[in-house]
Parts: C-alpha cells; structure tokens; sequence
C-alpha cells in the first residue's frame, strides 16, 4: 500500500520540476523577446531582432555549440576537456582534406574523425596514464595547433587554391530554406511592430537559408539530452563522472565508459572545425578556430553540464557576437537591455527576500542605464569585449546554482573501488 | 603494463619521423609547381642555377616560404629579376611556425657566413633578428620588408622596408566609389591598430575624393587580438552585414580573413564586389570569387627588394628607412579581371595628383 504510494509520487514530483524548469525556460524568453522589442523600439536599433542577424548568430552560434556539446560528454564522464580548441583545429584540417578529396559530406566525417583522434590521444594520457586532465589537454591544443600547421604545408602546398598556411574554394554543403514561409516572416520582420515582428525575425532566421549542418546539429543537442539522461548507457556514462569508484563496483567499465565520453568529445570538437571551414565560411586557414574552443568550454559551464543550458549559452555568445561584428553601433542598445535584464532580476531577488544582492543587482543595473542614457555609443573597445561582459555578467548570476559532476577533472585508476 | 610502454614508445618514435619530415619537407623545393594559378615565377628556383657575379643575396623568407602567392613570392620575384638584370646569386632559407628566436637568426648568420652580401628578411618577424645580426656584419647589408628598429641604437647596414598602404588604399577608394550603384561601400579590417587604420584612412578618403555623399560602413573583426587576421568565419559575418545594409563594395585588410570577405560577396549576389589588399588577389581566388574581385591594392615588395638589391649592387646601399609608394611604383592597384579597365584613366589621374604632392593621404582615420 504505502509504497505503491512512493512510486505514484516520485514520478509525479520529477514531472512537476521538470515541467517548472520548462515553464521558467519559456518565461526567461518571452521576457527577453518583449525587453528586445521594447529596446528596439525605444533606440531604433532595427538591427537588434533584424533576420539577417539572427542567421548570423546562429551561425556564429554553431561551432561554439558544437565545441560546448563536445565538452559536456567528456566532463559528465568526468573527464576534463580543455583539449577542445586543439581537436576543434585538428577538425578544420580534417575537414578542408577530406572535403578537398572526397567531398562535403565526407569531409564531415573526416573532421569529426580528426577530432576524434585528439579526443583519443586526450583518453590515452588522462584514463590509461592518468596524467592530469589540464596539462594533456592544454598539451593536446599545442599538438592541434602544430599538427594542423604541419599537415596544411605538407598537404596543401599543391592543391588548387590551396598555400602552405590555407586551402580556399571547399565545397559547400546545401542550405534549406522553407519556401512562402521564409520571404512572408521577412516583410513581417520589416514592418517594426511590437514582439510580432521581433518573433517574425526569430522564425524567419529559422526558416532562411539553414545549412544543413546546422539541422543536424539541433539533432545532436536533442541526442545528446537524449541518451545521457533517458538511456541506461547514458546512467553509466554519467556515473563515471559522478563516482566512479561506486560505478565501477556495480560493474560498469569506467575506462570504457570514459574512453567512449572522450572520443565522442573530440568528435564533436572536430566538427565543430567543420563547421568553421565549410559553412561559416569556405576556406581552411591554420589556427582558425580563434579560442572558440575555450568559449565552447566556458558556454557549456554556463549552462550549468546540461545540452539545452548550452544551448542557450551558446546562442548568447552567438548572438552578441554577430551584433558586435555586424552592428557596433547596436551594442549601446544591447546596455539598455543589460540595465533591464539585471533591473528584473534585482526585483525578483527582492521579492524572494534576497535583499543584499537585490541592492547590489539594482546598483549594477542602474549604472548601466546611467550609462546608456548619458552616451550615445559604446567606446570601441568595449563593443570588441561584449560577448565575454555579457557572459561574465550572467555567470556571475549564475553561478550560484551551478553543479558540475562530483568527480569533474579527478584522475581514476582502475580497482580504487577496492 | 608492458603493453602501454611498447605503445608510448611507438608514440614515440613516430613524433619524432613526423618531426624529421617537417624538416626535410622544408627544403624541398618545388612545392608550387603544380599550381596552376601561382604566378609563373614560383615554378622554377632561380637560385639552385643562377652563377653570375653580381652580389650574393641571402633571401630569408617568413613561414609559408616560396610558393604562398603573397608577400615570399613577391619577394622571390624581386630576386629573380635581380638574378636575371644585375648576375646575382642567391641563398634561401625558409622560417618555420613558431620557431624561436634563435632559428631566425642562425638562418641570417649562416648567409652572411656563406658571402651573401645582400640579406633580405621577408617579415616584420626578421626585424628583431637583423637588429641582433647586423651588428657583427658590418660588410653585409640587410634588409627588412615592413621591418622596423627595436631599439634606440640605429643600424648603418640595415634598410627598412616601409609602405603606403594608405596610398594603394586610396586608389581602391576611388574604384570603389566609381563603382558603387547604392552609393554605400564598405570597410572590414582584420584588428583596429594603427598600421590597418591607415588602410581604412586612405581608403575613405578616396571614396569620398570622388563623391562626399558615399556613405562608407567600417567593421573590425578584432579589437586587439591579432587572431582577426587568422577569421574567415569572422570576417564573413562582418561583410555579409556591411552587404546586407546596402554597401556594393567591400574592402578588406584583415589578411587570411579575406576569404571570407569574398565569400561574402559572393553569397550576396551579382553586382556586388570585394576588393583584395596587399598582394593580386584576383590571381588567388576561387572560380565562383572571381567575378565580384574588383581589385586589389598592391604592396610590391617585388620592386622593394630588387631596389634593395640594386642600390647594394651599385656601390650605395639603401639604409634606414626607405618607404615605398606610388612615385617609386612601391604601391598600385590591379588590374586583373579587367573590372576595372573602365576606369582606369581616373584612378591614374589621381595616382598623378598624389604623386605630385596635390592630395595628401591621410594615414589616420
């Protein structure tokens, strides 16, 4: 009686949280869409929802995601990656040689196979030699770094189009866009009407010219959350992370789990280098993924070791990125919205009570509207800086409810369990 | 155990043949001969024959060598015609990626050792190199293309080789503002230092020597960071949103970041140009870049290196810093694609009026 009792409840219990989580998720966006569309209104900075800047941060977006969904594999088994940048270049490299040779769709492979090779060398060092995770990872974007330069020279030089340091003219992979729906959410995006056509550009954005890389990253987010969270595999694998030892006297392989974890890092890294060389733009170049790795790494801390956390990570950067590169002058916007953002969320700890950091939150947020209200653009070396203030701004937030997994970067050796 | 020992030392050994290739592929010669758009003067190596006796040139090129399509090849063209015009033999070394300090200037000393009398560095990278070297070679003198002084104690046997590029800038101003329908063009430069805000600088004043309506859009990839040189993807977001605004006409000094430029043109249709800086870029570019390539501004170290070579050939090497611009044909425009060949007679006329003094190209922005 009584336990069937526990079981109807704890199921019941997750549901309710789970479907709290989502209803906050959706809450959070429909605050930032109407803080968006009120600030553009108020400023005339058309450019902040316009289509073509959504595209572009969704494309800016991609490879940071991809290098975040790599990260989150490794750490969850509980092995720290910040190898990504390396296998990320070791991605480019793949990419541009496999695609040169044999096309776009096996250039992909290529790139996650090149990336997958870092991830190996990463397992080989930190699971079978139990070196520490930072030294072979920061050892392994070194290697990237030179591998890379040493293959394009060995390999490129006589290519069409090809230098010993680049090898432009790759074959790109096809585009989709939704015909009718894509050219209509456009107008509706240029008539300036409040949250409507904000929204429109949204979906628009969403419906024009989307790489097929990009699908099929929104796939890998989805399988990701899937088969970490929803199949035994996925319990293992996340037991590695949490306690191995414990894992490992129930009988999980840990290094196998581990290795699997890493490979598929890698992987993900290298294509993310892909999408660097074929999509975001057509050419390989050495040491081109520019710290996307590292911003990978850090999106995916941010959104706390979880895919769709990430996710929204990822889209930040992505976004304020492409605002940056595309509009400086929209970024004196983007502080008005910052002033609200932070003005909203002060009265939320305030009202839970939180009066100390409510103070220092409404400080901080009315320093900002200060300044948006007293100048009229941002200083140009600040515009450079906005993708990493506006995610030291929300880590800072956030960070209290922050949890990596409980065995996060400790090197395992096999039998500890005893 | 014995198992992962075998496999490390495996590891091993195969870093260490890589590591043996790396070196041996260096010296390989003729890595551009399959190219077929390299310019022609990168298919032979002039230096393994030539045996006049002109000066020995000592030809240090910076990482990427012979065979780059830019700024090594350049420099080798300046050779090869020094080679051909004045019975010169050479010597070349090639830099390694991130080689020490040490590396570069072993290369120097080892021609200098070797009776070069004429050392060329291509690179500012050498600048620091020569200024260590230079001093225990008083009969040897060097040169450095777009080098500079590192310290306060000045070189009487070292050239360096400077160019206004704010001039060239200006003359792809001009091309662009003729060419423009929207009467919007726009500028992408890869970081915001000095040296690229004079490529913007000229650039703007000659969009607006010829219409002071022409509205001119201008982007960095990077602040500081010089990983804005090395940003394809970057570079491509910056001209797609210039493109996306109106401009027709896209400038770009951001280095391996231009190709993304170009992509960016391309994706933004027909009529719709960029334009290349510092060597032809048009001679580079892919099939489908071609057709929006206008023009490049051009840095012809080609002509500075053999102007270098000649004056030590003649008895009174150029030293100090020697810049080169359009009255010494240091700087210009191409032509190739023949975009351009409308107005040709009016880039000219104002490549005239600042050869004679009567414009005055800023160099800040």
């Amino acid at each position: 009686m009584s336990t069937t009792q526990v079981d109807k409840s704890a199921p019941s219990e997750r549901a309710r949280k789970i479907g709290g989580m989502y209803r906050t998720y959706w809450l959070v966006m429909l605050v930032a869409v109407v803080a968006l569309s009120l600030v553009r209104i108020a400023t005339g900075a058309d450019d902040i929802t316009a289509a073509n800047t959504l595209r572009a941060a969704i494309l800016s977006a991609c490879p940071i995601l991809l290098a975040g969904m790599g990260g989150l594999w490794s750490e969850r088994a509980g092995i720290v990656n910040i190898g990504l940048e390396g296998q990320m270049l070791l991605g480019t490299w793949g990419a541009a040689y496999f695609t040169y040779n044999y096309g776009p769709w096996v250039g992909l492979l290529g790139a996650a196979a090149m990336g997958a090779l870092g991830g190996l060398l990463h397992g080989l060092a930190t699971i079978t030699f139990g070196v520490d995770h930072i030294v072979s990872g920061v050892a392994i974007n070194i290697i990237g770094l030179g591998a890379t330069t040493f293959l394009a020279e060995a390999f490129f030089s006589d290519y069409q189009y090809g230098g010993p340091r680049q090898l432009t003219g790759l074959d790109g992979l096809p585009f989709v866009t939704v015909p009718g729906l894509s050219d209509g959410l456009k107008s509706l995006n240029d008539q300036g009407w409040f949250v409507i056509s904000d929204l429109a550009g949204l979906l628009a954005a969403l419906t024009t010219k989307v790489s097929v890389v990009t699908i099929l990253i929104a796939v890998i987010v989805v399988l990701t959350a899937w088969i970490l969270w929803h199949t035994s595999f996925g319990l293992r694998l996340r037991s590695c992370g949490e306690n191995p030892a414990a894992a490992e006297s129930l009988g999980v392989n840990v290094y196998r789990y581990k290795y699997v974890a890493v490979l598929v890092s890698g992987g993900l890294a290298g294509l993310g280098g892909a999408f660097l060389a074929l999509v975001a733009a057509s050419g390989f170049t050495t040491n081109q993924s520019n710290g996307r790795g590292y911003i990978g790494l850090a999106a995916m801390i941010f959104g706390n070791w979880n895919p769709f956390g990430t996710l929204g990570a990822s889209l930040l950067f992505g976004y304020t990125d492409a605002l940056r590169l595309r509009s400086p002058s929209a970024v004196h916007a983007l502080l008005l919205v910052v002033a609200i953002g932070l003005l909203a969320y002060a009265a939320w700890r305030f009202y839970q009570g939180a009066r100390t950091s409510a103070i220092v939150l409404g400080l901080i947020g009315a320093a900002f509207l200060v300044w948006f209200l007293t100048t009229d653009t941002v200083p140009r070396e600040f515009t450079g800086m906005t993708p990493y203030v506006v995610t030291l701004l929300v880590l800072a937030l956030a960070s209290q409810r922050l949890r990596p997994p409980a065995a996060d970067g400790q090197v395992y050796r096999k039998g500890s369990a005893g | 155990m014995r198992r992962t020992t075998t496999f490390a030392a495996l590891l091993s050994v195969s870093v260490l043949a890589l590591g043996a290739c790396s070196s041996s592929d260096s010296d390989g010669g003729d890595k551009a001969s399959d190219n077929t758009s390299a310019s022609a003067s990168a298919s032979a190596d002039v230096c393994k024959d030539a045996d006049g006796d002109g000066p020995k040139i000592g030809l240090a090129y910076d990482v990427g060598g012979r065979g780059d399509q830019s700024f090594n090849d350049s420099a080798y063209a300046g050779v090869a015609k020094a080679v051909d015009e004045l019975d010169a033999t050479c010597l070349e070394g090639e830099a390694q990626d991130a080689e020490p300090e040490s590396a570069r200037e072993d290369r120097l000393r080892q021609m200098a050792d070797a009776g070069a009398n004429a050392v060329v560095g291509v690179g500012f990278a050498y600048s620091d190199a020569i200024n260590a070297v230079a001093p225990d070679y008083p009969d040897v003198n060097f040169g450095v293309v777009d080098g500079f002084d590192p310290d306060d104690k000045p070189n009487d046997n070292v050239a360096y080789f400077s160019f206004a590029a704010n001039e060239a800038s200006f003359l792809v101003g001009v091309a662009a503002a003729e060419k423009t329908a929207s009467k919007q063009v726009g500028f992408v430069g890869g970081v915001h230092n000095d040296l690229i805000k004079g490529f913007e600088a000229g650039f703007t004043a000659g969009v607006k020597a010829v219409d002071p309506s022409i509205k001119v859009d201008v982007a960095y990839i990077e602040e500081s960071d010089l990983s804005g040189f090395n940003d394809p993807a970057g570079g491509k977001t910056a001209a797609a949103g210039e493109f996306d605004k109106g401009a027709d006409v896209v400038y770009h000094a951001s280095g391996a970041s231009g190709s993304g430029i170009f992509d960016a043109a391309v994706e933004a249709g027909d009529g719709n140009w960029a334009i290349g800086v510092d060597s032809d870029q048009y001679l580079t570019a892919t099939a489908d870049q071609q057709p929006h390539i206008l023009t490049s501004a051009l840095k012809r170290v080609d002509v500075a290196t053999f102007d270098f070579i000649k004056s030590v050939a003649d008895g009174s090497p150029k030293t100090s810093y020697v810049t080169y611009d359009l009255k010494n044909d240091g700087v210009g425009y191409s032509t190739s694609g023949g975009f351009v060949d409308d107005i040709k007679a009016d880039i000219d006329g104002y490549a005239d009026k600042i050869k004679s003094g009567e414009i005055k190209v800023p160099t800040a922005p």
